[in-house]
């Protein structure tokens, strides 16, 4: 008999993500559902033309008002909502240059909170080209697209001198900016400010006196709240730490694998960076000692361009070459589930304010804690109730609970997590007893 | 030492009662001649005796042989019969083949898909394919070359129009493809030899396009051919089959952008790019439209008397083909983004070693 084997899919938790893709189309994946919700393509916003390429997009997911910017090949920067897709603002830069020579490559939605003061309308962005200008312009937001470009204030600076700019990050308190690409050191920048803070330094010829040139390909901040600790990736296949604190040359490095290191992304525990080279290959590490945590297997073919953490999930997204969005389970390193989209993905972001109810805009409103007590609630509810049935599954069940119990008690950061995890493990086993 | 005998001896003892079995068993085989039913209980791996062992599987094979025509002889009876009464026939089964049976693939291209037509319009090729440029090629080898690379490159200049050999000297990759790319080429194509005989081909299509690496085996030289034809210098016709998947559908463009896009019919050239299994098999033909209306449309009538009418089989027309130009096979290694760059490239599609866990897997 013709043997298939079909994916076994452990199921998504209830999440959002929005694609971005060398067409100009904008995707949007939903999975709904407590558990084993089938990832899905609801919504695709865009008409598919060549020169609407996203480069970069980036996305505030605040609760109410949130706001997704998108900078395209053309030169243009959009922002749009991210719950129905329409277009807020239109950017463009007016300046003599071609858009094709000088691409925007860093893009940063500012979070609201940290502008309180202003209105709520007003918005933030920063972005960086290819060539190094780096502005950061504030505006008013209004209803209707057309009379929307009131730009407040525009900051513009130099990045570098020479070289390509290849990768910029802005840290997770917003205050600072870290860019780096080929030939051009990694630079830490002041936003207030507008002043570089710090460079680093190449590191040393090797034994054999061979110079490596500098050629960043990624970097991201290691923590949320510590703008010192920055990773970098590297075309050389290195991965890096730099500590500002300590010295400008790399505290930590190692390579990973044949390719040219392509994506790199921080967890939300603070140690472990995900990341992605140029043959798919994604792996975790543990950026205190450098060692490789496990990799990521799931017939991933091509070259990983992008990686995002759920803000809330253990669950991470890559996307890449090979047009697939996938879906990890960070703690196993399982692939929970792959989508198809058809082009050459270029990055991929979660709506964090997204929670699995029907009417979305109530979500909205819902606090994320709630939320998660409300899963809780019906975890223990679905237990009740069919304990008969599903008796053999649990027991797997809480052995993996146990299993991730250990990995997670290691953790510092994840306290309020590992009470909920305690508290479903409770209930099960309480379960357990009952049906013994 | 002792506990090891103790197995030897226990071993031996098995041996010991298998033999009784295998006694035992050639009674029931000499049995099972006359009875199939009893047969099935005793397989020919149960006996241990080899030539006992080999004996009952010959056996077991010539019967299934005979059981297997003794089917083909009815299911045509029963076709034979049902034509003379004017029955319909039974249905031909359709044999499972490990095509039919392919694992579902959702990346297979499908006709009303619109991002598709997009993707098409806008990617490195279609310049090339809209006739906006013509298609310029430029084929070197790698380093060092001899005997059946240089032969095969002179059919490959023979094969595809407007193609020219550079040698390749000792330069690099990168400046060669950089030198193409002032010169306008629109594709480069470099022979690889191992041992003077070529195995790998590299497809990288310029300015940015991406880089395709092949495995080429089974490369038979025209020469080497029967009967074989001498193409003309006309442009061929290209036929590309099977390639379903949206790398495939990339790959095929691929091949496509490396012929001009208007074929000269005149020339009666074919060259077919066939893939079956993830294998992409090369063929170059020649084919003629003979009317044949002689004694041999005189033995075609008295066939066709019953079936269809008199004045078709008269302006029978059969197309005979004649191959030329090599021969060969070429299976996907690795599609690169961008041209070619082994250090900092990235890749759009690479085979690894966990894709392989399925025979009804394919990409193409």
């Amino acid at each position: 008999m013709p043997r298939t084997t079909t994916v076994e899919s452990p199921g998504c938790p209830p999440f959002r993500a929005l694609t971005f893709d060398v067409l100009g189309l904008v995707k949007v994946v939903e999975a709904r559902g407590k558990q084993g919700g089938v990832p899905k393509v609801v919504e695709r916003w865009g008409e598919p033309e060549s020169r609407n390429c996203v480069l970069a997009a980036s996305i505030d997911g605040c609760k109410r008002n949130p706001m997704l910017a998108v900078a395209r090949k053309c030169g243009k920067i959009e922002l749009l909502d991210p719950l129905n897709g329409d277009t807020r603002v239109v950017i463009s830069d007016a300046i003599d240059t071609k858009p094709e020579d000088d691409p925007i490559i860093g893009l940063h939605v500012f979070r609201r909170e940290r502008t309180e003061e202003r209105s709520s309308r007003s918005c933030t962005l920063l972005s960086c080209t290819t060539k190094g200008n780096a502005v950061m312009r504030s505006f008013e937001v209004t209803d209707s697209p057309e009379d929307c470009v009131s730009t407040s204030t525009t900051n513009k600076w130099n990045v570098c001198a020479a070289g390509s700019v290849l990768c910029c990050k802005v840290d997770g308190s917003e205050n600072y900016a870290v860019a780096g690409g080929k030939g051009v050191e990694l630079n830490i920048w002041d936003l207030d400010k507008c002043s570089r803070m710090w460079t680093a330094k190449s590191p040393p010829k090797n034994n054999l006196g061979i110079f490596t040139p500098t050629w960043f390909t990624s970097a991201t901040f290691l923590c949320k709240d510590d703008h010192r600790k920055v990773v970098a990736g590297t075309n050389s296949r290195q991965v890096r730490l730099y500590d500002i604190s300590a010295q400008r040359r790399p505290v930590l490095s190692f390579d990973f694998r044949e390719t040219p290191i392509k994506a790199v992304t921080e967890d939300i525990d603070g140690y472990t960076v995900y990341v992605g080279n140029g043959s798919g290959d994604l792996a975790s590490f543990d950026m205190r000692t450098g060692k490789l945590l496990g990799c990521f297997l799931g017939k991933c073919s091509g070259s990983i361009r992008y990686i995002s953490r759920h803000p809330d999930f253990p669950v991470i997204a890559s996307c890449g070459l090979d047009s697939y969005l996938r879906l990890w389970d960070v703690k196993s390193r399982q692939l929970l589930s792959a989508v198809f989209l058809k082009q050459h993905l270029n990055s991929v972001l979660f709506d964090s304010g997204f929670a699995d109810e029907e009417p979305v805009q109530n979500a909205r409103d819902v606090t994320e804690n709630e939320a998660q007590r409300h899963r809780v609630d019906e975890t223990q509810y679905e237990d009740g109730t069919l304990l008969v049935k599903r008796k053999k599954k649990k027991k797997k069940k809480t052995h993996e609970e146990g299993r991730d119990h250990k990995t997670s008690g290691k953790e510092n950061g994840g306290i309020e997590k590992l009470n909920r995890k305690k508290k479903i493990k409770r209930v099960k086993t309480l379960a357990d007893d009952d049906a013994l | 030492m002792g506990w090891k005998r103790k197995k030897d001896e226990v071993e031996g003892d098995d041996g010991f009662v298998g033999g009784g079995d295998n006694q035992r068993k050639r009674k029931k085989a000499t049995a099972a001649a006359t009875e199939p039913k009893e047969k099935r209980e005793i397989l020919p791996s149960m006996i241990k005796n080899k030539e006992k062992r080999s004996a009952v599987h010959a056996k077991l094979k010539q019967q299934k042989k005979l059981e297997k025509r003794k089917k083909l002889k009815d299911r045509d009876a029963a076709e034979k019969r049902a034509l003379e009464l004017g029955e319909e026939p039974p249905p031909k089964k359709i044999p499972r083949t490990i095509e039919n049976t392919r694992e579902f693939d959702e990346t297979v291209c499908r006709p009303d898909d619109e991002e598709l037509y997009a993707g098409n319009e806008c990617d490195e090729f279609s310049s090339v394919l809209k006739r906006e440029s013509t298609p310029k090629i430029l084929i070197t080898t790698c380093r060092f070359n001899s005997t059946r690379g240089p032969a095969f490159i002179s059919e490959l200049l023979e094969v595809i129009p407007n193609s020219h050999y550079y040698r390749r000297g000792t330069y690099d990759l990168k400046k060669i493809v950089e030198y193409a790319n002032h010169r306008e080429f629109t594709s480069v194509i470099i022979v690889h030899t191992n041992r003077r005989e070529p195995d790998a081909l590299l497809i990288i299509g310029l300015p940015d396009g991406p880089t395709a690496h092949f495995k080429l085996s089974k490369l038979v030289l025209r020469k080497d051919i029967k009967n074989h034809g001498n193409p003309t210098s006309h442009e061929p016709e290209l036929v590309l089959t099977n390639f379903t998947t949206r790398l495939g559908h990339r790959i095929g463009r691929l091949i496509q952008s490396l012929f001009p896009q208007a074929p000269n019919f005149r020339g009666r050239r074919v060259v077919t790019f066939h893939n079956q299994r993830d294998f992409i098999f090369f063929r170059h033909h020649r084919y003629i439209f003979e009317s044949k209306e002689s004694k041999h449309t005189d033995s075609k009538d008295k066939k066709m008397k019953n079936g269809k009418g008199e004045e078709v089989s008269q302006e029978k027309v059969i197309a005979r083909l004649q191959e030329c130009g090599p021969r060969f096979t070429l299976k996907l290694v690795s599609l690169q983004h961008g041209t070619f760059d082994t250090k900092g490239g990235e890749y759009e599609w690479v085979h690894k070693p966990e894709m392989d866990t399925s025979r009804r897997r394919f990409f193409l």
